[in-house]
């Protein structure tokens, strides 16, 4: 089997060499990444550095557009409803996977099997959880069926990788990949660097970019000196203030909303009045100005993402009004009330600074607050755990479907992993909402949801952060809203 | 041989002190440094967790932009840096000296006792020592955080039981080199009991090598808090330590070098003043250093008077 896949990359090389070697200025990057994949494996595990290379690699049924619009992808157009748990896509033609094997509908059927098999019990589940399975019509045509109405389906297939089958088999998925993708993959040094390239014979053009490195930096510091350096072409998570340090950068309005969600079942927090207040006492603009020196923007009123659907536009903000914050803590008889905040430190952009801040300011309002900044694992468990609801708990929350689905089943429902509340009524309508198939009567929900959730206060919404890149002087690049890294969509000016 | 030492008021041995100027300044810098902790509310111009988020990274005085509100700057969300390095001496102070002086504690013990008994309680103690040594520290500190919980308590007992290795080795290695000594030999030959071989003629030679390793590992204690505090596990927010100051200021290095370098800087200076200070302390506690010492300074003054 080593030997097998030994003699295959070999072969890819060579099958590179051959089709590089007639072009005069061959184009080389080198990107840094905050962490090394733990698997190059596309459908097992739920890691942002495995995503970012095998964005490359592998493509799925539907793609979005770096606006974040969904499109076909390795469909040929969008999917046909057939009936409301039976969704039909026709295939592209022509497309071939990276060891010339072609892409089809079998290869859809046994992708999606294999993430759904519960024994390769997939972290991705979280994402597929409704699909059912899925049938060959003919060679280009699939439907996949869902176990109930699900009207997220096209977007959940722009999640979901297509693998080859013969190589799922036979070849080792988790550390030799081959997909569709404009790129293939040539190397993995573990510990220190990846190496993708050009794919010549992609369906959609070979890309500008022949080569690609990945280095794997987790400090922000290093990233950036690298980059000074002349080292990285590419940095991800460029904080705010070097912004004018660096040759070139790029912002987006990124996936991420940081949020603290709040224990409405707790002790103090379970008082309305006190809720209120903890979200009248932050001055969020005074933040962005001065800690994202404007890259970010308040949350309106909720944590959903305004890209994402569902999003109700006629969500007030929340006042800055330490003043009424006061008084409702007065009123609630809630001085000196012990309030804990649980939270962690070095996954997401400036989080520690976001707690250490907002802790402050509730300071300010007369409770009694103490911070818990904990270890990422044991936080993990505070988040998701079975145990007692922290009373506020920040977290920046992603949304890859850019559903409202998603970010109101995990914070909102009561049943969600990361909810605090015991709202039943409003997890019901989050249930009535998933199934709903009707764009209107679901967005209709959605407003109602996230209004009922808004004036009750269960969390409290801070950002929608941004994703910052730096670049060195020859990048071309305009980043995503989606925040994948497609080398495809760089150039390379010299 | 500590009994041999005559008796010597305070005074005299304040002016042996001054003799050796930068030791005297050393014990000034600890003494500013401990009182500067322990007078903190009086001393420190603002409360170390008032945040002012729209002048955050204003710079120290000097700078253009600085102002004298704050002297050494604000940090990343608008404290003043001044006093957080202020309040922080006090946590610093209290996990550096406490789990030096626990862990030196337990070590020395568990040295002496395995040193001077040698053989089976030698091999076991020892043996003992290397299984602690050879276990990851971190999972120790994961494991006892997840019983504790994070705070400053958790983190001294932490700290202490992790690092209290190093001195057993040490202590062993000088107690049975020193039990072939001739001078302990004659001891428990005219019938001395082991408690006065022990604190009498044994335990005196350990000083100076302790003293050393004491400055040593304090050093390495506030590095290890700041990590540990900064992955979560230790100091809590808005409480700070100079090492969380480091690591959480670190990220901001090029373009507010103040966050790093003030309790930085003060680290140092803690470590120098405590090494400066610890190497006459040394000398002086040793009586085979201090008759060199005196043998040198009689020398020179009479070179000084053969040449004038």
């Amino acid at each position: 089997m080593t030997f097998r896949v030994l003699a295959m990359s070999a072969g890819l090389a060579a099958l590179f060499m051959s089709a590089s070697g007639g072009s005069v200025s061959a184009q080389a990057i080198t990107i840094a990444i905050g962490s090394e994949p733990s698997t190059l494996d596309p459908q097992l595990r739920d890691d942002g550095g495995e995503r970012q290379v095998n964005d490359n690699i592998y493509e799925a049924l539907m793609a979005r557009t770096p606006e974040g619009e969904l499109i076909e992808g390795l469909a040929a157009a969008a999917p046909e409803q057939i009936d409301e748990t039976t969704w039909q896509f026709t295939l592209r033609e022509g497309v071939t996977f990276h060891n010339g094997a072609p892409f089809n509908a079998d290869a859809v059927v046994a992708s999606v099997e294999r993430v759904i098999d519960p024994e390769n019990n997939s972290e991705q589940m979280a994402y597929f959880g409704t699909i059912a399975g899925a049938e060959k019509v003919d060679d280009m045509t699939v439907i996949i069926l869902t176990s109930g109405p699900d009207p997220i389906l096209p977007s959940r297939m722009y999640w979901m990788k297509m693998i080859d089958p013969g190589y799922a088999a036979e070849g080792d998925l988790a550390s030799a990949p081959v997909g569709t993708g404009p790129y293939m993959f040539e190397s993995w040094d573990r510990g220190t660097e990846l190496e993708l390239a050009a794919y010549p014979d992609y369906w959609g053009g070979e890309p500008e970019i022949d080569e690609v490195t990945y280095r794997f930096v987790p400090e922000p510091g290093t990233r950036l000196s690298g980059l000074m350096a002349g080292e990285f072409d590419v940095i991800t998570n460029l904080l705010p203030e070097f912004t004018s340090t660096v040759p070139k950068f790029a912002a987006v309005p990124g996936l991420e909303t940081s949020v603290f969600v709040l224990g409405t079942d707790n002790e103090v927090t379970q008082d309305p009045k006190v809720r209120e207040a903890l979200n009248l006492a932050i001055d969020r603009e005074a933040m962005v100005q001065a800690l994202f020196m404007g890259y970010a923007s308040i949350a309106k009123g909720t944590h959903v993402n305004p890209a994402a659907f569902g999003f109700n536009d006629d969500l007030d903000y929340y006042d800055y009004d330490p003043e009424r914050a006061r008084a409702l803590i007065e009123e609630a008889d809630a001085v000196g009330a012990p309030l804990v905040v649980v939270g962690e430190s070095g996954r997401w952009l400036k989080d520690r600074e976001q707690i250490e801040a907002v802790a402050a300011y509730w300071a300010e309002t007369g409770l009694d607050v103490t911070t818990d900044i904990q270890e990422f694992s044991q936080y993990l468990d505070s988040l998701m755990g079975d145990g007692p609801r922290p009373d506020a708990i920040f977290i920046a929350n992603s949304n890859e479907l850019l559903d409202a689905d998603r970010e109101t089943s995990f914070i909102y429902h009561m049943d969600g992993a990361a909810a605090s509340n015991s709202d039943a009524e409003m997890a019901e309508m989050i249930d009535e909402a998933r199934v709903e198939t009707d764009e209107d009567a679901r967005q209709a929900l959605y407003d109602e949801i996230l209004k009922r959730a808004h004036d009750r206060n269960y969390t409290v919404p801070l950002f929608n952060l941004q994703d910052i890149y730096g670049m060195s002087e020859r990048m071309e690049w305009q980043p995503r809203t989606d925040a994948k890294l497609i080398i495809s969509e760089m150039s390379v000016s010299e | 041989m500590t009994q041999a030492r005559p008796h010597r008021p305070l005074r005299a041995l304040l002016a042996e002190l001054w003799q050796d100027k930068p030791a005297a300044l050393g014990l000034a810098v600890i003494l500013a440094i401990v009182a500067m902790a322990i007078l903190a509310p009086l001393v420190a111009p603002y409360d170390p967790a008032d945040q002012s988020i729209l002048s955050r990274l204003t710079p120290p005085v000097w700078n253009d932009r600085g102002s004298w509100e704050h002297i050494l700057g604000t940090d990343n969300l608008g404290r003043d840096v001044f006093s957080r390095l202020i309040w922080g001496a006090r946590t610093t102070l209290t996990i550096g000296g406490l789990t030096c002086l626990i862990a030196a504690g337990i070590g020395t013990v568990v040295g002496l006792w395995a040193g001077f008994m040698g053989g089976r309680t030698d091999s076991v103690l020892m043996r003992l020592v290397d299984i602690q040594v050879s276990f990851p520290g971190i999972l120790l500190i994961l494991l006892v955080v997840g019983v504790l919980g994070p705070g400053m308590w958790t983190l001294i007992i932490v700290l202490s039981v992790t690092n209290w290795m190093v001195y057993a080795r040490l202590v062993r290695s000088v107690v049975s080199s020193t039990r072939q000594t001739p001078y302990v030999e004659a001891a428990e030959v005219i019938g001395c009991r082991p408690s006065r071989v022990i604190f009498v003629h044994i335990l005196p030679n350990l000083v100076s090598p302790l003293l050393t390793l004491l400055i040593l590992e304090f050093t390495n204690i506030v590095l290890a808090e700041a990590a540990v505090s900064f992955l979560g596990f230790g100091v809590q927010p808005p409480d700070t330590s100079w090492g969380l100051d480091v690591a959480s200021g670190r990220d901001y290095l090029f373009i507010a070098w103040w966050l790093v370098t003030f309790p930085g800087l003060a680290i140092v200076a803690t470590v120098l003043s405590i090494n400066l200070f610890a190497n006459w302390l040394r000398v002086t506690t040793d009586p085979e250093e201090r008759e060199k010492r005196h043998a040198r300074t009689v020398a020179a003054r009479r070179r000084r008077r053969g040449t004038a």
